[in-house]
């Protein structure tokens, strides 16, 4: 074979190498990816409703011992101890209902990395077709201006992603964010 | 009687956490999946204040606004913004659009139930 036709082959090679084993690491971060939104979803699932009967149980219980307090039953300091313990409660409870919307901004940014995954799979497909264009007998020139085109195409695909996946999640902790009333 | 809030959100656990809040405070929660869910709620009953999300499927935030404002019973209702979005641009968008004010996720239950107050009482 010339050295002509080997450099043919060898882009071909190259491209669908690079098309075949992208496409496969990318379904595989997909299915992954699909996988932890379904544990995160039954994982809120779960939490939500314990966190519910738990807040029930607690208010259950304080009912019970506003009634102690009120027939004078409790001891004096034990009424102070247990006001301090309410407060606490309160507390604790506004933290967990702020940290309990963590799956709807991990979900968002899944969704987005899922949506990144699939239009680079796409562009990856790009590469394997251009690379079954080009001939094994190709000569040199040739060859450059099928790369030069698969390049433009590649950007071109690239910015059409970007426009796509606007990020609507900019937060990196789960604390409360802005309010502004106009 | 207490007022009643249409809740719209797509993540179920958002809206759970939004009605937990509300109802703790004395509110009436109705929790609607996205915007056009959102949009046939709120034509059969009129609300006494709107909360709704921006990025849902079938009808965005912005649009679920646009709409409620256009009917004439809702020219008048305070509609709030509860969403991941934090961009100038997108609070410029939402003001254009009618809505009376932006709330960042995750909200602080005690915040949100003040700033209801403040605006309906």
């Amino acid at each position: 074979m010339s050295k002509k036709k080997m450099l043919g082959s060898h882009v071909k090679q190259l491209l669908s190498g690079v098309s075949d084993h992208g496409n496969e690491h990318l379904l595989e971060l997909e299915t992954d990816l699909v996988q932890t939104t379904i544990l995160l979803a039954e994982a809120i699932e779960k939490l939500g409703s314990s966190f519910l009967a738990l807040h029930a149980a607690v208010s259950n219980q304080q009912e019970e011992v506003d009634l102690l307090i009120t027939y004078g039953i409790a001891p004096e300091a034990s009424v102070e101890r247990l006001k301090l313990i309410q407060g606490d409660i309160a507390l604790h409870i506004n933290s967990a209902v702020t940290s309990l919307q963590f799956q709807d901004l991990t979900s968002q940014l899944i969704s987005r990395t899922v949506q990144r995954s699939v239009g680079l799979r796409e562009v990856l497909s790009t590469l394997g077709l251009v690379g079954d264009v080009i001939p094994h007998d190709g000569g040199t020139d040739e060859i450059a201006v099928l790369l030069k085109e698969i390049t433009l195409r590649l950007e071109t695909q690239s910015i059409e992603l970007k426009k796509l996946l606007r990020k609507a999640v900019n937060q990196k902790h789960l604390d409360s964010g802005d309010i502004e009333l106009f | 009687m207490s007022k009643t809030i249409l809740a719209v959100d797509d993540s179920g656990s958002l809206r759970q956490m939004v009605a937990f809040s509300l109802k703790a405070a004395g509110y009436q929660v109705v929790e609607a999946v996205d915007g056009q869910d959102g949009l046939e709620k709120a034509r059969n009953q009129v609300f006494d204040l709107v909360l709704t999300d921006q990025n849902m499927p079938r009808m965005d935030g912005l649009t679920l606004i646009k709409s409620l404002r256009a009917l004439a019973t809702y020219q008048r209702v305070p509609i709030l913004m509860l969403t991941t979005e934090s961009s100038d641009d997108m609070k410029s968008k939402g003001r254009a659009a009618g809505a009376n004010g932006w709330l960042v996720k995750p909200f602080d239950p005690q915040k949100l139930t003040e700033v209801v107050k403040k605006v309906i009482g």
